[in-house]
């Protein structure tokens, strides 16, 4: 099937782009018709990232030509770009945090005479750049303060709003929640209705399914296959995607009897972040807390390990009434947090793997006040191994790893410190396909090995397949608990809605 | 391994230093030396390096401190006046307490500027946590505070330090007049700031909060104790340059090591440490201080015109972070390369 034809809007012909030691594009051929939602998918590292980057100006070209609307273009840098029509939303949001919404849309161009800006023009005119996604927001708010979702309809209106025809979308729905998802989802529908092309890079196969009408799959830098989406179930696109047969999604779920209580919380309560929270786990149980983005789950998950100071309520570890203040309280009581968002919270990138694995419980093993250097070394290349974290060198700098790797790296340092009762938060966000099933497999292994477990997940399907219950919260309180076999999407779904 | 060798920071820092004597002993030029009507080189002889070695070793001393605190990703600009204060109040308390027997002397010398090197490290240390003001400004206060107060209890005068720890200090092991105590000192500090840095979990942590702040409080760490830690070291490696320089130099004043702490925070830079923060080295530390200490020499030996010191000294520590950076990014690419 040849998907470069001469009538594509954008054509990308025989695009490579190396970096030192990789390949990231491998003479990849595809093209995009005009008006179009065409996803681009495949695992981390597979150069999606990288196709956008190019499109957009931020990378030049090792090799190959980009054709748009018939005419050989040449970037050299993102201005290039936007002069075209091609502009970007980034996975990680570009703006200066500290500027009103107002000034960052203007920042290219601020309008005003010698040399002083004008506030009332540039207001103005960031108005009408923000109505052109029908975004209602105040412009002087200075644009760190919004949530993500806001942010990223800035962007949006950013791009078009410097006449853009062409969007890219790098992972725009990592960090939003599903409500979010699907009005960012709506929009990209309206663009399209106006004739925009949209290419949206995306880890996420639902959304692929539900939005886009073309998808390109890269592999390892290079191009395996341009379809309609149509043309496609699930289980092809993620054959496609990993290029081997893939079992399932999930691993087959070995059920475990419950063991003792190990973790209870009793009305547990943080002012202005959540109220009356209880719940009990025992151990070989994965609890699941689903809920919106802003439902108060991570807060929990928080001020269970100690990481809040106002949290009030009482707290047992296997029947004990216990005080946690801070994480070495929950960390003595056996209690570990694996946090989200790897990079802040759960990791020293700029530390070894191993330096980063023995992390919590260096003090622990450590003979007065000394580190022993053997010791952290294997205990390191024990949990890499278990955990096929690639490369297998413990010395290697965590900053060199994937993502996927990196959050293996995040869960062997948890392991590693042994705590029977462990609190997961969003195991999986951002990781390849290959990487999340293996997550999957790991964290039903450890509670079958009797592990007790509070899982926090935005990806509902992982919620579903993973735990033995779910309690779903709302706005801060509990909406209810639903069992493994009373759960399904759509149940889980209207509880965390509340209709 | 020659790449090995080549890519490492230590190595280059060693090579220019290395290099830097080279060309400093070829254009150095010769004098007689009257007692024994030999030529002797200019700068390669035994006299002159030893009193290279001995104005780095002060520097040497503070910037294994500044050097921790670079890495927890703070900065200390208060070295220079906690020395001075140090230095001030010992000679003020062997003064007034004026003990007879010079092993006493000595040992209260010891006592008093290493413990009052402490507190001031202590009191930034805390200042830095409890207020949650940035250390630059914490420091930049207690730089101002910690100078003015030597300067109101000593008058603005110089104080003499007892003869008995002059000799200490200037304890000569060979008959040749030199006096190598300050600079074994130097790499005694030099290599425990080393060892605690790498072998300790101390030294860990100090990475780790410097590294993430965020990934470090989640790893159950104590940041305030850890934080605090650092100024304090920071305060006793002052304290301990104190009374070596003080000791060296016979007398203890007010002004004494003005303006050091910006040469020590260059040492620590020079040596690769990262003003950001989680990285950096007590050894690269010394060797870049050794660096700066030589480019000064060199001005003198060359009998360049002195006036230009400072305007050297600048451009060597951008040109030698450069230097850095770019090597840094060689070597990423390298391993990305590999990898």
């Amino acid at each position: 099937m040849d998907h470069n034809t001469p009538d594509a809007y954008i054509a990308f012909d025989r695009v490579t782009k190396r970096f030192p030691g990789v390949t990231a594009l491998d003479e990849v051929t595809f093209g995009i018709e005009a008006g179009t939602c065409h996803a681009v998918v495949g695992e981390n590292g597979a150069g999606k990232s990288t196709l956008g980057r190019i499109l957009t100006g931020i990378y030049g070209m090792d090799g190959g030509r980009i054709r748009v609307d018939g005419q050989p273009v040449q970037f050299y840098e993102p201005r290039d770009a936007l002069d075209l029509g091609i502009g970007m939303v980034h996975q990680e949001l570009a703006f200066c945090e500290n500027l009103s919404v107002a000034e960052n849309l203007c920042l290219g161009a601020l309008p005003g005479g010698g040399g002083f800006v004008s506030d009332r023009r540039m207001e103005a005119r960031a108005r009408q750049m923000l109505e052109a996604v029908e975004a209602d927001l105040d412009v002087g708010t200075p644009i760190g303060d919004l949530p993500v979702a806001q942010q990223q309809l800035v962007q949006i209106a950013a791009a078009l709003g410097s006449g853009a025809r062409v969007i890219v979308f790098d992972e725009p729905a990592s960090s939003l929640s599903h409500v979010e998802a699907e009005r960012l989802r709506a929009h990209i529908r309206r663009l399209k209705a106006k004739g925009v092309t949209s290419i949206y890079i995306s880890h996420d196969l639902d959304e692929i399914f539900r939005l886009c009408d073309a998808v390109t799959v890269l592999r390892d830098g290079r191009h395996v296959a341009t379809r309609p989406v149509a043309d496609l179930d699930r289980a092809t696109l993620i054959n496609l995607m990993i290029g081997r047969t893939f079992e399932a999604y999930f691993p087959s779920h070995v059920e475990t009897e419950p063991g003792d209580e190990m973790l209870s919380v009793d009305r547990l309560a943080s002012p202005g972040k959540f109220d009356n929270v209880s719940f009990s786990v025992r151990s070989g149980e994965v609890l699941a807390l689903a809920g919106l983005v802003g439902a108060g789950r991570t807060e929990v998950l928080q001020a269970v390990f100690g990481l809040d100071p106002i949290a009030a309520g009482q707290i047992r570890v296997q029947g004990r009434p216990v005080s946690i203040r801070h994480p070495i309280d929950a960390m003595r009581r056996g209690i570990g947090l694996v946090p989200e968002d790897r990079k802040r919270f759960g990791l020293v990138l700029s530390l070894r793997v191993e330096q980063n694995i023995g992390l919590p419980t260096l003090d622990r093993r450590s003979g007065f006040g000394w580190i022993r250097g053997k010791r952290e070394e294997d205990l390191a290349r024990e949990y890499v191994k278990r955990l096929s974290v690639r490369p297998d060198d413990v010395r290697y700098e965590t900053a060199g790893l994937s993502g996927g790797n990196q959050q293996k790296v995040v869960l062997a340092k948890w392991l590693a410190a042994r705590c029977p009762v462990l609190l997961i938060d969003e195991p999986t966000r951002g990781v390849d396909v290959g990487a999340k099933s293996e997550m999957h497999a790991l964290i039903d292994q450890l509670a079958h090995e009797g592990t007790a477990i509070v899982l926090v997940s935005s990806e509902l399907p992982e919620v579903l397949n993973l735990s033995t219950r779910i309690l779903v919260l709302r706005s801060g309180r509990i909406a209810g608990e639903l069992s493994r076999e009373e759960a399904d999407q759509g149940a889980v779904m209207r509880m965390m809605a509340g209709v | 391994m020659l790449r090995i060798l080549l890519g490492s920071q230590q190595t280059g820092l060693i090579l220019v230093i290395l290099l830097l004597g080279v060309v400093l002993s070829v254009f150095a030029g010769y004098h007689v030396d009257r007692a024994t009507g030999d030529l002797v080189n200019n700068f390669l002889n035994s006299r002159t390096l030893m009193q290279t070695a001995t104005d780095a070793s002060f520097f040497v001393i503070m910037a294994v401190g500044a050097t921790m605190v670079i890495i927890s990703g703070g900065i200390d600009l208060s070295v220079g006046s906690i020395y001075a204060l140090s230095g001030v109040m010992t000679a003020m308390v062997l003064r007034s307490v004026a003990p007879d027997s010079p092993v006493a002397v000595v040992l209260l010398a010891v006592l008093v500027c290493v413990s009052l090197g402490l507190l001031c490290g202590l009191l930034n240390g805390v200042m830095v946590v409890g207020l949650r003001v940035h250390p630059f400004i914490v420091t930049l206060g207690t730089m101002w505070v910690f100078r003015g107060t030597a300067f109101v209890i000593s008058e603005a005068e110089s104080i003499l330090v007892p003869q008995s720890l002059t000799d200490a200090i200037k304890l000569s092991f060979g008959s040749d007049a030199l006096y190598p105590m300050p600079m074994i000192i130097m790499l005694l500090i030099t290599a425990a700031g080393a060892v605690y840095l790498s072998r300790t979990v101390m030294g860990r942590h100090i990475f780790a909060v410097g590294g993430n702040l965020e990934a470090s409080r989640y790893a159950g760490l104590r940041i305030d104790r850890i934080l605090v830690g650092v100024y304090v070291v920071s305060g006793l490696t002052a304290g301990i340059a104190a009374l070596v320089g003080s000791s060296y130099y016979g007398s203890a004043s007010c002004a004494d090591a003005t303006g050091y702490e910006l040469y020590v925070i260059a040492s620590a830079v020079v040596g690769g440490a990262s003003l950001r923060g989680g990285r950096g080295s007590a050894v690269n530390a010394m060797l870049g201080a050794m660096l700066i200490v030589l480019i000064r020499q060199s001005i003198r030996t060359l009998h360049l015109d002195q006036n230009y010191e400072w305007v050297v000294i600048g451009c060597a520590i951008i040109i030698a972070v450069v230097l850095d950076q770019v090597n840094r990014r060689l070597t990423a690419r390298k391993l990305a390369g590999a990898g």
